[in-house]
């Protein structure tokens, strides 16, 4: 840090760069169609959103000029950080549609459940790092990233954002399937995942959430109440046809049919405004991104930059299918926004954030371990 | 080893990415037609516009009904940031007090939020435009225009034209009814009802975009509604007026028809229906209540649906029978020393002293009772049922109008069938002077009068003439419609003619009031008991309470030489054919020549005074 490495420049990764502000550049174009009618809400969100971009950026810069591998000596700090923030917002946090997700710093409303995925990531590829010994992880060995990934869990799941909390529990389990696994182990978690299942159904899930499920399985059931959401995102993408109906001019969207479409529903007004084709562009540049961010993984200079990679990766993966999978009605409608896509300052903030580690990772590929 | 797990990442991602684009291919491309169609559903909601109804004409082409704007003030809750100073201001703007408003509100707040609460129909042009003045301080608040009927002159035929409602949830059940929609307009009564298929036009449609709230935000498409067909009637509004108007203060009714076609120019009933109150497309209960219980029944449509005995005027009917079948001469004669025994019975001339030796002519004229309780003695009752069947009598005319009734024409057969008893010769002598169990309508009886005048032709009566489209195209049109000849020799015809010629012209004719100097004016009256006369005996006129009084008729025609119209009034409770039913008659005539120019007007245009007269029974 304190000698800035000439070469790092060299080996800034455009890529990256260049197809984050394609798919960011997409994101903007389609928030100011999705929220440009929006009336009483001082600020327009483009601009907000352009202010979080800023922020994000500032944050990537300051990122990338500090090693990753810093990290390992803050993990812990930022962790238990993260863990007082979650319980800070289920206790103070402000609620808004029945969860209590946001506390409120006056200039900005931070929801904290959403630097929490990034920090988990970290913390994990931290933890599987130093713990590596090359001859796999036991069942017993799983039990302390188990229990750092619950506790955050259960206090999102608390909020209750599920959605969310179950996002956490899909990077833990893809992190954890990356690293070197013993057979057993592997056999026994896949056992003991699949039995989980019901049981959770039956004991863990609120009403609501269950009502959730139900009605995706079902949503004609319901046209008014919970299948609404399926119905109207289906209409809105269906009706988009091979070439949309035209920038600004989506029916479902602009006339409210379509309910939060800046945020969650942000891809469904896309995909009506501009069809097949305009979907089909921003999937393959958006899973490009996301390929491109494996590419950054097997390239790290050490096993913690691959683990670190592929967390964010996994991330923002996850988030990504699950939003476009529940946009399309191939999954229950369980809030989980669409990075760079879906509005959203502490959702934004955090992926540019994650962004920032894949370029740092990037950057110090030719670097030697210290 | 690190190699193989990223692949497998790899190729799960990229999975993925397929799964998604088939998904997309599914919903965009593959199913993508049916979600444009519930998209375009969700956002297109059809308003309808109401149609003008088609225009009502007489048969001179002056509009009767047409359609005016009807200035509705509504209501939309969701703009109102304060609705209660709006509201406030609103009914001292309407003069209305504010309980009402609020009633309104209250009973459409079920209602979706983008619906507008009607607030006050049919307000005045001053109101409107106060509101139209004060629109910025009563956000919410608009005037909604309709077409609504615009009755040019007032009440006048009411029964005939009848009146628009509100679709009944059973009518909408009708398949006639299948393009109508709850709160449409119908026509519920009389043409109106009759010919709606034509009046009524096509609705229009918007094609509004809304959101999902159902807030509109701009028109796609209107199509602007087709206004209905007009309908001409029979009808002459001029002469229709002038019989209403001899009827005033009257129940009763008044039928006017032109002899060779059939064609309606009056078609009167007393009193007549409120039509403005039924403008607004609702009537008040309270109105509703009090046609109800109005002892003048003036729901009635009483020249189709009022059954009367037809009294002397029957007496046509006898003397046609008599003379056709031979049973007397014109010269027969015989005696009346003011009444008849018959059986261990004694049959009353009206004319208590009687009229001495009458001859035909002579007993039209001055209606003398025994010389047709001879005659009809001499017919037997089917023999006169025959005749009154081929004039019309006993069955329904075959007029559009709905709810007509026959009236009764009793025979031998029928009392068998119908009482289960033997016909009692005495009873023929009733009904040759038209009382017993005969009973006509004033249609009828009209219909009649003009077969026997024209030549013996039986129209069906008509009222209405044509139906043009908006664009003056005529669609359809109505010829008039010969029922056949009646009974009876051209002979007759003439002897009758000329005796009823008498009964206004003569000396002792009984219809003296209703001669015109100008034209040749010739009728029949007559008297139809409404109680036994032991019940009133010993009354003077005054004393019989008013629903015990005879009814009065007269049917009559002109000019003489040669008939063009025949005229039959009927005054419920008027006691004297002459004197009561006459000059309602005589108006009517008056009027039809001063339209024809064959008198000059009147200036004064006083109507005679009843001028005393002697009491026919």
């Amino acid at each position: 840090m304190l000698r800035f490495d000439r070469r790092l420049l060299l080996n800034i990764d455009w890529v990256l760069i260049v197809a984050v502000l394609v798919v960011a550049f997409i994101g903007m174009v389609n928030l100011y169609s999705s929220t440009h009618l929006y009336t009483n809400v001082g600020v327009p969100l483009y601009l907000k959103e352009l202010t979080y971009y800023l922020i994000g950026a500032a944050i990537i810069l300051l990122f990338i000029s500090v090693d990753y591998r810093v990290l390992l000596t803050l993990n812990y700090p930022l962790y238990i950080a993260m863990i007082l923030l979650l319980l800070f917002a289920l206790v103070f946090g402000k609620t808004i549609g029945g969860a209590q997700r946001w506390i409120n710093l006056g200039f900005f409303r931070l929801q904290p459940s959403e630097p929490a995925k990034l920090i988990l990531v970290i913390t994990l590829a931290s933890y599987y790092y130093r713990k590596d010994t090359g001859k796999g992880f036991g069942l017993l060995d799983l039990a302390i990233p188990a229990l750092l990934t619950g506790l955050p869990f259960l206090l999102i799941a608390k909020q209750p954002d599920l959605g969310t909390g179950l996002l956490l529990v899909f990077v833990f389990a893809s992190m954890t399937m990356f690293i070197k696994l013993r057979r057993s182990t592997l056999a026994t978690l896949l056992c003991g995942g699949l039995s989980s299942i019901p049981i959770a159904w039956k004991f863990f899930l609120k009403p609501y959430q269950r009502q959730r499920v139900e009605t995706f399985l079902n949503p004609e059931n319901d046209p008014l109440g919970t299948g609404y959401h399926i119905i109207q995102s289906k209409i809105a993408v269906g009706s988009g046809l091979i070439f949309g109906k035209g920038y600004t001019q989506g029916t479902q969207g602009q006339l409210d049919f379509l309910p939060e479409r800046h945020t969650d529903f942000a891809f469904s007004v896309w995909a009506e405004e501009w069809g097949f084709f305009g979907s089909f562009i921003l999937l393959i540049c958006y899973f490009f991104m996301i390929l491109w961010g494996l590419n950054i993984a097997i390239s790290a200079r050490d096993k913690f930059g691959v683990l670190l990679a592929f967390g964010v990766v996994s991330l923002i993966f996850w988030q990504a299918f699950i939003n476009l999978a529940m946009v399309m009605g191939l999954l229950p409608v369980v809030g989980v926004p669409m990075p760079l896509i879906s509005f959203g300052g502490s959702s934004l903030i955090t992926n540019l954030a994650g962004l920032g580690l894949l370029m740092n990772i990037r950057m110090r590929r030719y670097m030697g371990t210290s | 080893m690190l190699k193989k797990r990223i692949d497998i990442a790899m190729a799960i991602i990229i999975f993925s990415a397929a799964l998604l684009l088939t998904r997309l291919w599914y919903l965009q491309i593959y199913r993508g037609d049916e979600y444009a169609k519930l998209a375009e559903r969700n956002r297109i909601r059809i308003q309808t516009i109401a149609a003008p109804r088609g225009n009502i004409l007489d048969r001179n082409g002056q509009p009767i009904i047409t359609n005016r704007p009807h200035f509705n003030v509504v209501w939309n809750r969701e703009d109102s940031p304060n609705p209660d100073e709006v509201i406030k201001d609103l009914a001292r703007i309407l003069n209305e007090d504010i309980s009402v408003l609020l009633d309104r509100i209250r009973a459409a707040s079920e209602n979706p939020r983008y619906m507008l609460t009607r607030l006050k129909e049919d307000i005045e042009w001053e109101t409107m435009a106060a509101i139209e003045n004060k629109k910025l301080s009563l956000p919410g608040v608009s005037i909604e225009v309709i077409p609504s009927r615009d009755y040019l002159f007032g009440d006048f035929a009411s029964h005939l034209i009848g009146y628009l409602g509100e679709i009944s949830p059973s009518e909408l059940e009708e398949i006639r009814y299948s393009t109508y929609a709850s709160g449409d307009q119908v026509g519920k009564q009389g043409v109106e009802k009759i010919f709606e298929e034509y009046l009524k036009g096509e609705k229009g449609r918007n094609f509004l975009e809304v959101d999902v709230h159902g807030f509109q935000q701009r028109q796609i498409q209107r199509q602007e509604p087709y206004p209905g067909n007009d309908l001409h009637l029979t009808l002459d509004i001029e002469l229709q007026r002038a019989a209403e108007e001899a009827m005033a203060g009257k129940a009763g009714a008044v039928v006017a028809m032109e002899v060779d076609t059939g064609n309606l120019l009056v078609m009167a009933s007393t009193p007549h229906l409120p039509l403005q109150e039924f403008s607004g497309g609702r009537i008040l209960t309270s109105v509703w209540n009090r046609l109800l219980t109005d002892p003048l029944n003036p729901l009635l449509n009483k020249t189709i649906q009022g059954q009367y005995p037809p009294g002397s005027t029957f007496k046509i009917v006898t003397a046609l029978a008599a003379i056709s079948e031979g049973v007397i001469t014109p010269d027969t004669t015989f005696f009346c020393s003011g009444g008849l025994h018959f059986g261990n019975r004694r049959y009353g001339c009206w004319k208590r002293g009687g009229h001495g030796t009458v001859n035909f002519q002579r007993a039209l004229t001055e209606s003398c009772d025994v010389y047709f309780y001879s005659v009809g003695q001499r017919l037997g009752v089917d023999n006169i049922a025959k005749y009154a069947n081929s004039l019309g009598l006993g069955k329904k005319t075959g007029i559009e109008l709905e709810h007509e009734k026959g009236g009764l024409i009793p025979s031998k057969a029928w009392k068998q069938k119908r009482l289960k008893q033997k016909w009692q010769d005495g009873e023929t002598l009733s009904v040759a002077i038209g009382q017993g169990y005969v009973s006509t309508t004033p249609l009828q009886l009209c219909r009649m009068t003009a077969a026997v005048v024209n030549g013996g032709t039986l129209y069906r009566p008509r009222m209405v003439n044509r139906i043009t489209a908006p664009d003056g195209k005529t669609l359809k049109t109505f010829a008039p419609v010969s029922e056949g000849k009646i009974l009876g020799s051209a002979n007759s015809f003439a002897r009758i003619r000329d005796a009823l010629v008498g009964v206004v012209n003569s000396a002792a004719g009984t219809a003296k009031v209703v001669a015109i100097p100008e034209v040749l004016i010739g009728g029949k009256t007559g008297t139809a008991q409404v109680v036994r006369l032991a019940q009133v005996a010993g009354m003077s006129e005054k004393e019989i309470p008013y629903k015990y009084r005879d009814h009065a008729w007269f049917t009559s025609f002109a000019p003489a030489e040669k008939p063009e119209i025949a005229v039959t009034v009927l005054v419920e409770h008027g006691q004297h054919g002459g004197s009561a039913a006459g000059p309602v008659a005589r108006a009517v005539f008056k009027k039809y020549f001063e339209l024809k120019g064959v008198i000059k007007p009147d200036p004064e245009a006083t109507p005679p005074a009843a001028v005393p007269e002697e009491k026919e029974e």
